[in-house]
């Protein structure tokens, strides 16, 4: 898999969100750290539904840096997809699988 | 205690953990451990979650970062080596075998850095591991690009604020690194030179959030174990109890101190010890010195003349004296000859002006009357060179002279002579020259230390940690 791939025309969804963890996490924790993380919480290959993964986060990484890393992740995804990110308002706190809920149903239409 | 090789084969389980639930009395330390170590908890106002202790090889690194796991308490660390495996560490440091075994290991020599912070995941998720220690961070860390190491520096420190645990960097890198800005606090150990010996010393960098009133320390590895110490603090002298006499080692006098006896061997009768001191020894070192030969030769039932050190407090000296010993043999047979005191040259019939050989001849009479009462007609002459110097400073020869003349007239009795010479004292090397031993006292960081040039030996740490009269010398190693 590769995290610098970027949505195409062919990338579904799963993909693409599994693409931008995988450069969310990166850009913020390197790439040994984003690997860690990932092989911690037994999410190589699945990816759970964002709900899970913020749980997980949040246990690993308590509320701040977890919020940093969704950050992260939700701008890599919004990058992929070619989005405006002031569509989405994450500057604050936010909630995490909502807004995941809400690119995936944008991206379906 | 669990000894792990391979992190990334499975998670850790609750069973790895054994002595999980062991106390380990640092429960109410926990944000203070790396402090409570360094002997700076008092100062410690905020936590300090993440150090890095830096210095060459062989300063010490290691058994400073074993110490503050071992504060972490039973089953609630871990050690991950990139430099050794478990085996070794424990024979080249055996003072330490039973705190790595009472400790996760991890032996990452052959493991990457994903496999590494997973396992540091595994240890901070479940928040009960209070303290890691990365023996060496750079071994791992040089693997990586310096943005890559950054950003693992970076989820290191996430997990461990996360998780309340304390992570110990240790690295042999001189120069300032990534690691550098993120860690709450920096030690550097190092190996310095003097008086042609080594001493341990540590400089602490930076300390988030603590107000350091002192940077640097010095420290000793005696048998494996960091000790550090503190300033010199003057001895509680309301604490004095009635002396235990020492007696004779052999033919030498004891010095009335176990500490002393065991760097000195002893005093030979009719021998002159040169104590050396810098300016700035306090007075109340020099005075432990000083007094224990004194109290233990009167306490033998011999005789003792005292010509203090200058500042030095007749009465206050009296007065532990008296506590140490029974009032009659102070009274009877010590003589304390204070020349810069009137008083006592009035008492001695002495004029104002008298000069050195009249002082040199109330000794020797002092001596003689002193040598009756002594049970085996040996005396302990304690003079202050620096008081004499004082006195006769435009007659140096004069003193100079009449010392001699002592030296080699004591070298023929069966007494014992102890001088105190500071160490700028113009007649200091013809002194030296001529003394059968010789010891040094300087001030470094604010501790006192203590050496014999001859004969010679290791340096000491000089501190009152019992008895108030006596010192307690502890080997810097």
């Amino acid at each position: 898999m590769n995290a610098m791939s970027g949505t195409s025309e062919t990338e579904d969804f799963p993909t693409t969100f599994t693409n931008a963890v995988h450069g969310g996490l990166d850009k913020v924790l390197g790439q040994s750290g984003a690997a860690a993380v990932l092989s911690h919480m037994k999410m190589t290959r699945n990816l759970p539904d964002p709900a899970e993964f913020h749980k997980k986060l949040l246990a690993l990484f308590g509320e701040k840096a977890t919020l940093s890393l969704e950050r992260a992740i939700v701008k890599d995804l919004v990058r992929r997809l070619e989005w405006a990110l002031e569509l989405l308002s994450i500057e604050g706190p936010f909630d995490f699988s909502a807004t995941m809920l809400k690119i995936q149903k944008r991206a379906k239409a | 205690m669990t000894t792990r090789r391979n992190p990334g084969l499975r998670p850790l389980t609750q069973a790895d953990r054994q002595g999980n639930t062991a106390g380990s009395g640092a429960e109410d330390l926990a944000e203070t451990r790396i402090a409570t170590v360094l002997g700076l908890k008092q100062f410690t106002q905020r936590p300090v979650r993440t150090l890095l202790i830096k210095g060459l090889a062989g300063t010490g690194k290691t058994i400073v970062a074993l110490e503050i796991l071992k504060a972490a308490g039973k089953g609630k660390g871990a050690y991950i080596s990139s430099r050794v495996p478990k085996e070794l560490l424990e024979a080249h440091i055996p003072a330490m075998k039973e705190t790595l075994d009472n400790q996760d290991f991890l032996d990452i020599r052959l493991e990457d850095a994903t496999s590494v912070l997973d396992f540091v995941m595994q240890l901070t998720e479940p928040k009960k591991v209070r303290t890691i220690v990365f023996d060496s961070w750079d071994g791992l860390a040089k693997e990586l690009d310096q943005r890559e190491r950054l950003r693992a520096e970076k989820t290191l420190m996430a997990l461990a604020n996360n998780s309340g645990a304390q992570l110990i960097f240790v690295s042999e890198e001189p120069g300032a690194t990534t690691i550098d800005y993120l860690v709450d606090g920096i030690l550097e150990l190092l190996r310095v030179e003097e008086q042609d010996r080594a001493v341990r010393e540590f400089i602490i960098h930076k300390l988030r959030g603590t107000k350091i009133p002192q940077h640097k320390y010095l420290f000793t590895l005696l048998e494996g174990k960091f000790t550090f110490f503190g300033p010199y603090a003057i001895p509680d002298y309301s604490k004095i109890g009635k002396f235990a006499q020492r007696p004779d080692i052999d033919e030498s006098y004891s010095f009335g101190s176990g500490a002393l006896d065991r760097l000195f061997g002893g005093m030979i009768p009719g021998s002159t010890l040169a104590i050396e001191y810098d300016e700035n020894v306090p007075y109340s070192a020099l005075r432990t010195i000083e007094l224990p030969p004194i109290i233990n030769f009167l306490s033998m039932g011999r005789s003792a003349i005292l010509l203090p050190l200058p500042g030095a407090n007749d009465e206050g000296t009296n007065s532990i004296l008296t506590k140490a010993l029974d009032e009659t043999a102070v009274a009877d047979r010590l003589r304390i000859l204070n020349v810069v005191r009137t008083s006592d040259l009035e008492t001695t019939n002495l004029p104002k002006s008298a000069t050195p050989k009249e002082i040199h001849e109330i000794v020797t009479r002092e001596t003689t009357r002193l040598r009756e009462k002594s049970k085996d007609r040996s005396v302990l002459l304690v003079k202050s060179v620096s008081a004499l110097e004082n006195l006769f400073a435009s007659d140096l020869d004069s003193l100079l002279e009449v010392t001699s003349q002592e030296i080699i007239t004591l070298a023929q009795s069966h007494d014992a002579h102890i001088l105190f010479l500071p160490k700028d004292s113009p007649i200091r090397s013809r002194i030296l020259s001529m003394s059968s031993s010789y010891a040094r006292l300087f001030v470094r960081d604010g501790t006192v230390l203590m050496f014999g040039v001859k004969p010679h030996t290791g340096v000491y740490a000089l501190q009152h940690l019992g008895d108030p009269t006596s010192p307690s010398l502890t080997q810097l190693v």
